[in-house]
């Protein structure tokens, strides 16, 4: 294990611990997976830019989350249909783009399960600064957003701008996808969102605790999982996810022991 | 009902219309609310009761019309309903402190008033109907409010847990001596302590007493007889002198 993946898994979990958790509570998996499907048609934006692909992900996020703001006010389709069209619009024209421009199949791979390999320490500093400012946001924003997410017609009347306050949410999951696509790929990165605040969800009692263990459960699921996936060379994306299941089963077995004990005691 | 040297009243909402997809949902409503009201919204579903709350709460634009604030207007907001899911590990003390700045003693007095001292370490998404409504009015209390709004508290209760919350309120309303804007169905619960209802039907049809309310035409035509008749069963509390004709039936089990 480089320093550089160290950084970066260390990041990518403190990151995904606390957004993980407002996944789960405000029920935006199928928004996280409809942003990660986004971020193909990103890469291919951004190589055509020459702008690098991380900048274009980000950009075609944002394009995404504004587009599913402003589209939700109608009410002709469900939220969930209008997501669909634009997950699967901007993966189909994300993939045929990137085979117009000779992407080989070998790079789209990369993307989609993602590529330990190709973690520079630039990239890991950037994911390490992209989680320093996620933490600083949420620690500023914490008691609005937690209060919309328990009723956001509460949190509008006590002077929270909820629309803003959803933005940033939103704006934060964007750059988590953005800087972490290399590590678990496009196509499991919402399931690091939602499996290790499910199982932290098991052990907390306040959100703040289900945040921080949400950190650990998904750092170990990073760290386990990079090392053996290094250990029996296999792709290092998959391994981690099934990793955090693990953990979760682990998690419904220990829980209502743990919670036995402690009653007894 | 306005008196000519009144203060100028808390919330004026004058010439309110909204539009929705089927047409206007409020057609031209002005309603003010003034520092001692306490006045109850009643409609049949879909008069327009609950847009008309967020028009006034300043959650929702109105179409053409305008809402006034009084200058630095303190409301405690009672919604609906609240979406907490069992995925949310949040007791009641935390949901109680969360972004406020309440001191230690209004706490404690809150908390008293509400009669929530025993739930305080209960997760929220584990209280029943009454329980939680009792929760979200202590909340509402916290910013020690001018104006109280309540949409439908009691739709969830049953009929002795209406009882309760409606007597609650009135006590509320009593004591801190707010002014109180409420949307309720139980209008023959709330009509002792109601100084004054609004009747809605995208328009309003009629508002006054309660008891004049009851004796319109057009409230009688939107709830029909049986309400006007249940609702001079429970006269103004404060009218006792007021004259009733008890020609109906006093058997008739009620509440």
């Amino acid at each position: 294990m480089t320093s550089a993946i160290i950084i970066a898994a260390g990041a990518l979990a403190l990151m995904a611990g606390p957004i993980g958790c407002f996944v789960v509570w405000r029920r935006m998996a199928y928004f996280g997976d409809g942003l990660a499907h986004s971020a193909l048609l990103g890469v291919a934006l951004g190589m055509i830019a020459g702008a690098g692909h991380q900048s274009g992900i980000l950009f075609v996020a944002i394009l995404f989350a504004l587009g599913m703001i402003g589209l939700r006010g109608q009410n002709l389709l469900a939220n969930d249909t209008l997501l669909g069209i634009l997950a699967h619009a901007t993966l189909a024209v994300g993939l045929v783009s990137m085979s117009l421009m000779g992407m080989e199949e070998i790079d789209m791979h990369d993307f989609l399960l993602g590529d330990l390999a190709a973690i520079t320490m630039n990239g890991a500093l950037l994911l390490a600064l992209a989680a320093a400012v996620t933490i600083a946001v949420l620690m500023k924003l914490w008691p609005g957003l937690v209060l919309m997410t328990t009723s956001e017609e509460l949190a509008f009347a006590e002077g929270i701008s909820v629309r803003r306050h959803e933005f940033m949410l939103i704006l934060l999951m964007s750059l988590l996808v953005a800087t972490s696509i290399q590590i678990v790929g496009v196509l499991l990165i919402t399931s690091l969102l939602i499996i290790p605040a499910s199982t932290a969800r098991l052990f907390a009692n306040s959100p703040e605790k289900m945040a921080i263990f949400g950190i650990i459960a998904a750092a170990l699921s990073l760290f386990g999982g990079i090392l053996v996936a290094q250990n029996l060379a296999i792709e290092a994306g998959p391994t981690i996810v099934t990793l955090s299941v693990v953990l979760f089963l682990l998690a419904l077995i220990v829980q209502p022991v743990l919670q036995r004990l402690g009653q007894q005691a | 009902m306005t008196q000519e040297q009144m203060p100028s009243p808390l919330i004026s909402a004058r010439n309110i219309w909204l539009a929705k997809a089927q047409g206007w949902i409020l057609e031209n409503v002005s309603l003010d609310i003034a520092a001692d009201d306490f006045v109850t919204l009643v409609g049949p579903n879909g008069a327009g009761k609950s847009v008309l709350l967020r028009t006034l709460l300043q959650l929702q634009q109105p179409t053409r019309g305008t809402v006034q604030h009084a200058n630095g207007l303190r409301i405690g907001y009672v919604p609906e309903k609240i979406a907490i899911g069992s995925a949310m590990p949040l007791d009641v003390e935390r949901f109680l402190r969360l972004n406020s700045k309440i001191s230690a003693p209004q706490y404690t007095e809150l908390v008293g008033e509400t009669g929530i001292d025993h739930l305080l370490s209960r997760p929220l998404a584990a209280l029943s109907g009454g329980e939680l409504q009792r929760v979200l009015l202590a909340r509402a209390l916290a910013c020690d409010p001018q104006l109280l709004i309540l949409d439908e508290p009691a739709q969830n209760l049953d009929v002795n847990g209406q009882l309760h919350l409606y007597k609650l309120i009135e006590q509320l309303y009593e004591k801190r001596k707010m002014a109180v804007l409420m949307v309720s169905h139980d209008l023959h619960l709330v009509m002792s302590s109601t100084r004054k209802v609004v009747c809605l039907y995208h328009h309003i049809c009629c508002s006054g007493a309660p008891e004049n309310v009851a004796r319109d035409p057009e409230f009688i035509s939107l709830f029909g007889d049986d309400m006007a008749r249940l609702m001079a069963v429970y006269p103004h509390s404060h009218e006792h002198d007021h004259e009733h004709h008890h020609d109906y039936d006093h058997e008739e089990p009620q509440a």
